[in-house]
């Protein structure tokens, strides 16, 4: 036994786990960098885990402090600071010569180097090669040459115009800065605004790059031969199968100064309480260095860091002379809400709902609103006091329930039957009620920059009191309490009155074929929403959209339908709707199909004998029979709409301007963008549960019995 | 009932035919661009592929683990392995629940039924990391039993809505008779009581499944060994912030659909029964 | 075979009195009926015995033993519900010998028991059919046959019967009574039939809002009703009743000039079973209202003063509505005016 224990000890430390969220090209050359390695190492073994794009903070986040990470992980410089912080990571202090002083800059905070760049990503000038001999050297130039290309169908360009790191390099050109070194942001600034009014000649007015442009439908663009300058990174070139070239960006005409984009430098970090440093370390170098290096950038397409390679691609060479003008990405602790605010302007500019100016002094105010606000400690004496009283008080009332003899003799009586519901009220204690009562017991707290401040329930009252947005503002709970309420009505409306409705019909005895109808419209339940909801959303694009080029048949008049469904409130809470109605119709369906069968025939045949019609007969015989038995089945329905966060996080994503979120989608953005404040956020799901709780109690006494 | 003329019945089943039409749109749609080859997103409005291949379906099948292994095969394992535990626990945690909870009349019934509710009203979204901790103490991270734990907790409280629903409407004579009989509360449940309840079964069964067979978040966060990983989290890859490959997210997303397609359509003569009574009484 | 002691029974729900005080001493060996109006509290009383109701107060006694506390399946009792409750998920075999199954009877034996009774109540032929496909009688012989097989010391019936039409009720009320006389079992056996009640008991208990009213053969009850309840639930049709005031030697009707020749004194009630009285050319006058031709007899409704009396009559019937009658007595019952109680 000690043996074998000894065993799978030295087995694990001898082996080296790496995080990386790498894919496709870039993963086939880490994969065979750390084969390589395992050669010259013949007694250890490296574990790649590709872990999704999506959830890779996070799991850094919470996995590292508590001992559970891996040794190395790759990642981006952006949260370098952050995880400083928090101290999930070790300074590097080995040997770095041969890398490039940009990568080093981008991982050094304080004065010490905290990862290991290994590659440089920016974006660059892509363009056609069979279309453009040369490419632009300013970007009236490049108007021209793309007003040239642009002729039915076929784009000049095409680039994420609205997104903020599409943006900026044009925002700096105009001189302008996302936030400065010491934390200042003027997103209403000259500098900035005008950088919104270039943005907007070149991505609407010049009419030479289509409407709403996604990363996949630049790439579907280009990939079809429909588009001839395209400005994207490294990673688009990955699945293209047409030949394209790349040059640094051109220089703005109007300011005379090189557009410049953001560089993200990906490195190598190594976590916290890593078991075999050493070993880790000569992994880690092995990945950044030399043949490495040189692997990644011939296999990977990599822009490597390692200045000593060669036989670099065209691409991969444009990349690395792009990253000497980049601008490394902000590590600001507030940076997260300076890009939610910007990428509020550029939509609000795109779509012409606002002037260049007023999208900028909006966006600043954003800003001010989602930064993170100083944290007051308040004493936890009061509260300890208050909770005390409180525990003393329950404890009191459960000694003079227990004394009652009748109580005692009853427990006595049934106590065999809490055997039967034991494990399931156990497990739900262990693993529902407990964390949602430590997350709830994260409101009392503020979090920031790696550290817990005890607030006590200020966050409470900034929210109701709605201290730091106006009440109409869709930032403010109210407001999204409003629409959350409009969005449960509104969908259990549509979900009842359908699935009932279908119901109805498909008991007719003279339906054909009853069982492949109802089959096929319980479809929609059965297919995963996740992936649902992401089809939804685009077939809701504008210019790409199944739904506007179906309306476009149906619309008279000739030319395509561009209608953007996510520029106002009404349409683009309707998109949601329409989704989730579509997933929420069959249950429903199916909870009346079943309710129906219950109702005995002869009662319907009995009204029809004595002369009423059909319609007479649905309200007066089948409703009132009907309505007790859906009941319950609403009010569940009502909850699980109510905190339906996969459909209005992924279709509208709060479109425009989070004005369609939910309170459970906005409670997300607080804990996960907008510098993870898990105490705001938490504050946001008691009040929740509050609500839905208030509810419940309100419907049951409503409905004169205890349904929820 | 009078049969109604046939202008009516057809004009019913036209209805029905745009109703369904629309109903599977989307769902056309994701088989479109499965079999159509490239990654882009499909976007005429014609939901019948033009080229068929099934390229993506192999290229999502054939992936493989950094160690040459078979990647998909070791996920569907472990989705399959996760999805169908986590119906059994849940089942097992449940239905004695959902029967003393029919059944009995014990301190604290009612305040335990609106206590297995409530629990649906909880937010999930600040669940996520206290639930990590938690799972981490009792030293089931990265342990798929963590998984099929947590998974079967949270059907729990649908699950005892449904089934005690479900229980409310069995005549209580034949648990007397079979009392009678000689049988104990606990014979009389498994021998007469879960027989009978067979729809009702199918009908949570098949919701935990899903739960567990649908989940990624809580997936990405628990596990960190790719030989744990579950379909979804493979899905995940194929669509993120730099790239989107909709071929391989559509032939994944069928492919994990599918399984749980198949089991509706096998146990749909059971929805209607096993998830009516549930609602009858709250 | 066992006794069945009910010693002062008591059952409520909650304020609800169901079973107030009932006091029966069923013996081994007895076929006893429960007769009473619905809602009186029979099935209560059945289900207190089987186990399925805790008893609020007094106590049970099964084979002289105290059983109160005792599990149902160990008080050594077998029920036939009113809906038979089989299994719908076993087979007829199965469902036969289900009780034995729990028992951990080997399956060999389980079996051939199972076939023994199943011979015995024809269900041979039947065995492997579930119970839905069997019809009303079928599945009530089943019901039967699975408390046979377990050999009970004593057989519970609600209402067996109720959910058979007249002929085959008819018919199995024969065999419950063969039964009875093969096994030698204790039988408690609810109805509101009370032909099934008469032809069947070895002794009837009467039943009214949760009181016992009266114990005896059927013939006591018949004959000697211990009060207006009982004279009026046994028998069809009813007993007439009369309110009458006493003479001495004879008795006055309401509306009736002629005196009654029926001795009292006060006020009481005058009980007349319509087949205690015959039309005669003298007696006490009345007018014909209304003629219920049954076949080989009828019913002759005659109003005597202000009151309706029913009198049974030979076919073919002489008399018309409207014709003016006379009645002759020959049993009388005499009730007390205020509690009902039979007078002596
Ligand atoms: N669980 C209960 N709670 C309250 N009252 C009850 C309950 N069960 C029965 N009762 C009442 O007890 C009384 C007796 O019921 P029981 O079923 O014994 O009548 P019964 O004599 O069998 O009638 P029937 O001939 O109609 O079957 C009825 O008035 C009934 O309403
Ligand atoms: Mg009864």
């Amino acid at each position: 036994m000690t043996a074998l224990l000894l065993l799978l000890a030295t087995a694990s430390a001898s082996e080296v786990t790496v995080w990386h969220s790498y894919s496709g090209a870039e993963q086939a050359a880490l994969e065979q960098v750390a084969d390589d390695w395992e050669s010259t190492h013949p007694d250890d073994r490296v574990s790649l885990v590709a872990l999704p794009f999506g959830g890779f903070d996070t799991k850094v986040d919470t996995a590292i402090p508590r001992g559970n990470g891996p040794d190395l992980f790759i990642a981006a410089h952006g949260n370098v600071a952050k995880w400083v912080l928090e101290g999930v990571i070790e300074p590097w202090t080995s040997d770095t010569t041969g890398i490039a002083p940009v990568g080093l800059d981008a991982f050094t905070v304080d004065e010490q180097l905290w990862g290991l760049p290994i590659a440089t990503k920016s974006l660059v000038l892509l363009y056609d090669p069979s279309r453009i001999a040369s490419p632009p050297q300013t970007t009236d130039e490049l108007i021209a040459m793309a007003r040239a290309e642009t002729a039915d169908g076929h784009y000049g360009l095409a680039y994420q115009a609205a997104d903020p790191y599409f943006h900026a390099p044009w925002m700096h050109a105009f001189g302008a800065v996302a936030i400065d070194d010491d934390g200042t942001v003027s997103l209403d600034g000259d500098a900035q605004v005008q950088s919104f009014a270039f943005a907007r000649r070149l991505a609407v007015d010049e009419g030479i790059a289509p409407t709403q442009p996604t990363g996949e439908l630049v790439s579907r663009l280009y990939e079809d031969g429909d588009v001839t300058f395209v400005i994207s990174g490294p990673w688009f070139t990955a699945d293209l199968s047409r030949p394209v070239a790349a040059a640094p960006f051109p220089m703005v005409s109007e300011t005379g100064l090189p557009a410049r984009p953001y560089l993200t430098v990906d490195g190598i970090y190594q976590a916290k309480g890593a078991p075999s440093p050493e070993l880790a370390q000569d992994l880690a170098w092995a990945i950044a260095s030399a043949h490495g290096a040189q692997t990644r950038q011939d296999v990977g397409g990599q822009a490597v860091t390692w200045t000593a390679t060669t036989g670099a691609s065209p691409l991969v060479q444009t990349l690395r002379t792009q990253a000497e003008t980049a601008i490394p990405m902000p590590t600001h602790p507030d940076i997260s809400a300076v890009w939610e605010a910007q990428a509020y302007a550029l939509r609000r500019v795109m779509r012409g709902s606002a002037s260049p100016e007023r999208a900028g002094r909006e966006a600043q105010a954003r800003f001010e609103q989602l930064q993170q606000k100083d944290v007051v400690e308040v004493s936890r004496s009061p509260y300890i006091a208050a909770f005390g009283v409180l525990l003393l008080g329950l404890v009191g009332m459960l000694v003079v329930r227990l004394r009652n003899p009748e109580l005692r003799n009853e427990l006595a009586a049934t106590k065999w039957d809490y055997f039967w519901i034991g494990p399931a009220a156990l497990a739900m204690i262990a693993l529902v009620v407990t964390p949602f009562v430590l997350g709830a017991a994260v409101s009392l707290y503020a979090y920031q920059g790696g550290e817990w401040t005890f607030v006590g329930l200020s966050h409470f009252s900034d929210i109701l009191l709605s201290r730091d947005f106006p009440i109409t503002s869709p930032m403010s709970f109210f407001y999204t309490l409003a629409v959350t309420i409009l969005w449960t009505v509104t969908n259990l409306t549509l979900h009842v009155s359908i699935g009932v409705a279908l119901a109805l019909v498909l008991r007719e005895p003279w339906i054909r074929m009853r069982g492949m109808w109802r089959a096929l419209l319980i479809l929609p339940w059965a297919v995963p929403n996740y992936i649902t909801a992401l089809i939804w959303k685009s077939m809701f694009h504008a210019q790409y959209g199944a739904i506007n080029k179906l309306l476009a048949i149906v619309t008279p008049g000739p030319g395509p339908v561009e209608f953007d469904w996510f520029a106002q409130f009404s349409t683009s809470f309707a998109a949601n709707l329409a989704t989730n109605t579509w997933l929420g119709f069959p249950f429903m369906m199916v909870v009346t199909l079943g309710a129906l069968q219950a109702i005995p025939k002869d009662l319907e045949e009995a009204a029809e004998v004595d002369g009423a019609g059909y319609l007479t007969r649905l309200r007066h015989v089948v409703w009132p029979l009907l309505r007790p038995a859906l009941l319950p089945a609403i009010l569940l329905g009502s909850v699980w709409t109510f905190n339906m966060f996969n459909v209005v996080y992924l279709v509208s994503s709060g479109e425009p301007d989070g004005s369609t979120e939910i309170l459970i989608s906005e409670a997300y953005r607080w804990a996960f963008s907008r510098n993870n404040q898990y105490g705001y956020a938490a504050a946001y799901a008691v009040l929740i549960f509050g609500v839905l709780l208030v509810y419940s109690r309100a419907a049951n006494r409503l409905v004169g019995r205890k349904v929820l | 009932m009078r049969a109604p003329s046939w202008v009516r019945v057809m004009l019913v089943h036209l209805v029905l035919l745009v109703v369904t039409v629309a109903a599977l749109y989307p769902v056309l749609w994701v088989l479109k661009m499965a079999l159509t080859p490239g990654q882009s997103f499909a976007v005429d409005p014609w939901p019948i592929p033009q080229t068929v291949t099934f390229e993506n379906f192999a290229h999502v099948i054939n992936t493989e683990t950094s160690e040459g292994g078979w990647l998909f095969g070791r996920q569907l394992f472990n989705s399959l392995v996760i999805s169908l535990s986590t119906a059994a626990v849940g089942l097992a945690l449940s239905t004695s629940a959902a029967y003393a909870l029919s059944r009995f009349k014990f301190v604290g019934k009612e305040a335990g039924m609106g206590a297995f509710l409530i629990t649906q009203m909880f937010p999930g979204v600040v669940m996520l990391i206290p639930l990590y901790l938690l799972l981490d103490t009792m030293n089931l991270l990265d342990n798929l039993l963590g998984l099929v734990f947590v998974y079967a907790t949270t059907s729990v409280p649908f699950s005892v809505w449904t089934l005690k629903g479900y229980f409310d409407t069995l005549p209580r004579e034949l648990e007397e008779a079979a009392m009678m009989d000689g049988a104990s509360r606990w014979q009389t449940f498994t021998q007469v009581v879960l027989p009978l309840a067979t729809p009702a079964l199918a009908v949570t069964g098949l919701f935990s499944f899903m739960t567990a067979w649908n989940e990624f978040i809580l997936a990405t966060t628990l596990v960190s060994k790719p030989e744990q990983f579950t379909l979804p989290i493979v899905l995940q890859r194929y669509v993120n912030d730099y790239n989107a490959e909709w071929g391989h997210f559509a032939a994944g997303a069928i492919l994990v659909s599918l399984p749980v397609v198949a089991l509706f359509f096998a146990l749909q003569r059971y929805f209607v029964e096993g998830l009516t009574a549930g609602s009858v009484k709250g | 075979m066992a006794t069945v002691t009910l010693d002062n029974l008591h059952k409520a729900y909650g304020e609800t009195v169901v079973l107030d005080g009932v006091n029966v001493e069923v013996a081994s060996g007895e076929y006893i009926v429960l007769v009473g109006p619905s809602g009186c509290g029979k099935s209560t009383l059945l289900r207190c015995i089987a186990g399925l109701e805790t008893i609020t107060a007094g106590e049970l006694c099964i084979g002289g033993k105290r059983a109160n506390e005792r599990a149902p399946r160990d008080r050594g009792v077998a029920m036939v519900f009113q809906s038979y409750a089989l299994y719908p998920h076993m087979t007829v075999r199965d469902n036969m010998a289900f009780a034995l199954k729990v028992a951990k009877v080997s399956k060999k034996e389980r079996y051939a028991q199972v076939d023994e009774a199943a011979a015995l109540l024809e269900l041979t032929p039947l065995l492997d059919r579930l119970p839905g496909q069997l019809s009303g009688g079928q599945r009530q012989r089943v019901a039967m046959g699975r408390a046979i097989v377990r050999r009970p010391d004593v057989f519970l019936f609600d209402e067996p019967l109720s959910n058979l039409d007249p002929a085959l009720r008819g018919h199995m009320r024969v065999e419950l009574k063969r039964m009875h006389r093969r096994l030698g079992a204790t039988i408690v056996h609810v109805t509101h039939d009370q032909v099934e009640a008469l032809t069947l008991a070895d002794r009837i208990v009467v039943l009214d809002k949760g009181q016992v009213q009266q114990v005896g053969s059927p013939r006591d009850l018949f004959e000697r009703p211990a009060n207006v309840f009982v004279a009026t639930f046994i028998g069809a049709p009813a007993m007439n009743l009369l309110p009458v005031i006493g003479e001495g030697e004879t008795c006055r009707l309401e509306g009736l000039e002629q005196a009654l020749p029926v001795s009292g004194t006060g006020a009481f009630t005058l009980g007349l079973r319509p087949s205690d009285m015959f039309l005669a050319d003298s007696g006490i006058p009345g007018v014909v209202d209304v003629i219920e031709s049954l076949g080989s007899e009828a019913m002759v409704h005659v109003t005597v003063g202000a009151h309706d009396v029913v009198v049974r009559a030979e076919e073919p019937v002489q008399v018309n509505s409207g014709d003016v009658v006379h009645l002759k007595l020959s049993t009388v019952h005499r009730f007390d005016g205020t509690t009902g109680r039979r007078l002596e």
